[in-house]
């Protein structure tokens, strides 16, 4: 019997390590350690950069299909200012970086567009110095989730493809009549909210994974086993935005409450469950 | 402070120890593809929850279980669902169905029910002590002891069949 062990051990020594796997190790490292660096990025981003520069991108199909919602509310567009392009065998970037126009508040717009600009170029340059070392894509760009009278949202993806991908989401809100950016906080009378929407989150995840066992969050499971780090709470900042039906959305970013293959996560808060503890109803009802 | 040490440890355990936590991935998933994803998944959920990593000594059993969490997470996705366990035991009993002219590996281990899978590849093959096999599957001792030595049992039950075979 031990000689069996003995062999089918000599047998699970012998299952080939691939030679992506040291690449893999030290890329989840690199990013894991990365993702608590992200916010102190932005003083680094003036190195010199190879700058793709398209100018104001004046393809009148976006610009239209941006502007194009008459409403109360000033009209906002969202254009394409830069492109960062690389594309060579095992290197892809394609990097778009958005400019928002027609604010009222130009302080505000200026904010948000070097915002932008930032993101861009800190991304492009965390690319240059990774592509170096092996193959990588990198493909960024924008969407505008929500453009009523009231409001207007606009959403930043980051996706990057090593063996496998990552995907980041960034998301500002803004309010188009008083032209305010929305922040998590501002929404509500106190911190309150982010133990009420966490644990509607937590609802929401059980009933999904109970309507689809293929899907897995880090919750708690029936056997009560809480060895492994769940879901506990949102940032008091969390990702989100309002859509176009005034209701919240709260995003997870790819890994951060469930396995990769779910990918970014997306929460909808029914109204009923923030009302007490909201300041104005104006947003979100 | 603290952290910082947890973080560097938690960094070179894994750094280390990459071939065996690739394998024991790999016992599960029993594809390479899969079995990469399952170890950058556990990395970055590592490296995310490393605060629940109470005790720095038991880095080992701690991250293990969050090995074999992803692949089981993995394995649900891809519904390979395990049968009933005693029907698979009967299965084995029975004992009648395929004839391997080896012990294979993929073969012998793969048909094992998940649960004696999991003693046998860790208490065997990336020789934890049993407290340890214990704290990553989350069950205690004494269950894990006796999941060994029914694990065993099948194991032996299956090799038995085969070298009968072989010999005639």
């Amino acid at each position: 019997m031990d000689d069996q062990l003995e062999k089918l051990k000599q047998q699970y020594k012998q299952i080939p390590i691939p030679d992506e796997l040291d690449f893999i190790v030290n890329q989840a490292l690199k990013k894991s350690y990365r993702r608590k660096m992200r916010s102190r990025w932005i003083s680094a981003a003036s190195a010199a950069v190879l700058l793709f520069l398209i100018g104001i991108n004046v393809s009148t199909s976006v610009a239209n299909a941006f502007s194009a919602i008459p409403g109360v509310g000033p009209l906002i567009k969202v254009l394409t200012i830069r492109e960062y392009i690389v594309n060579d065998d095992s290197h892809n970037a394609n990097i778009k970086v958005p400019g928002i126009t027609n604010l009222k508040d130009k302080a505000l717009e200026l904010g948000l567009n070097e915002k932008y600009l930032e993101e861009a170029k800190a991304l492009y340059d965390q690319f240059q110095e990774e592509s170096s070392k092996a193959a990588l894509g990198v493909d960024a760009g924008y969407t505008v989730m929500t453009d009523t009278d009231d409001i207007f949202a606009i959403a930043r993806y980051v996706v990057e493809t090593t063996g496998s991908s990552s995907e980041n989401m960034k998301y500002d809100t803004i309010d188009k009549k008083n032209q305010i950016l929305l922040t998590l906080p501002l929404l509500f009378k106190d911190d309150q909210y982010i133990e009420v929407i966490s644990n509607n989150i937590k609802e929401q995840m059980k009933e999904r994974v109970k309507a689809d066992p293929d899907k897995t969050y880090w919750i708690e499971n029936e056997e009560g086993d809480s060895s492994i780090e769940v879901f506990q709470s949102i940032r008091a900042n969390q990702n989100f935005y309002i859509n176009a039906d005034n209701q919240l959305v709260i995003s997870f970013d790819k890994y951060e409450v469930a396995p990769g293959y779910m990918g970014v996560q997306e929460f909808v808060i029914p109204a009923k469950v923030l009302s007490d503890i909201l300041i104005s109803h104006n947003y979100v009802n | 402070m603290r952290n910082i040490d947890e973080k560097s440890m938690v960094m070179q355990f894994i750094s280390l120890n990459k071939d065996s936590i690739y394998r024991l991935a790999y016992s599960y998933v029993r594809n390479k593809d899969d079995a990469l994803d399952v170890v950058q998944d556990a990395i970055y959920k590592a490296m995310k929850t490393k605060a629940s990593l109470k005790d720095p000594s038991a880095v080992k059993s701690w991250f293990y279980r969050i090995v074999v969490h992803t692949s089981l997470d993995f394995l649900r996705k891809r519904k390979k669902v395990q049968p009933m366990e005693d029907e698979k035991l009967q299965t084995f009993m029975d004992g009648a169905e395929d004839v391997y002219s080896d012990i294979d590996i993929e073969k012998t281990l793969e048909e094992l029910p998940e649960k004696y899978r999991s003693v046998i590849v860790l208490r065997f093959f990336e020789d934890l002590k049993i407290e340890e096999v214990a704290d990553v599957l989350n069950e205690n001792v004494n269950t894990i002891k006796t999941r060994l030595y029914q694990a065993l049992h099948v194991l032996k039950g299956e090799m038995k069949d085969y070298i009968s075979k072989e010999e005639r």
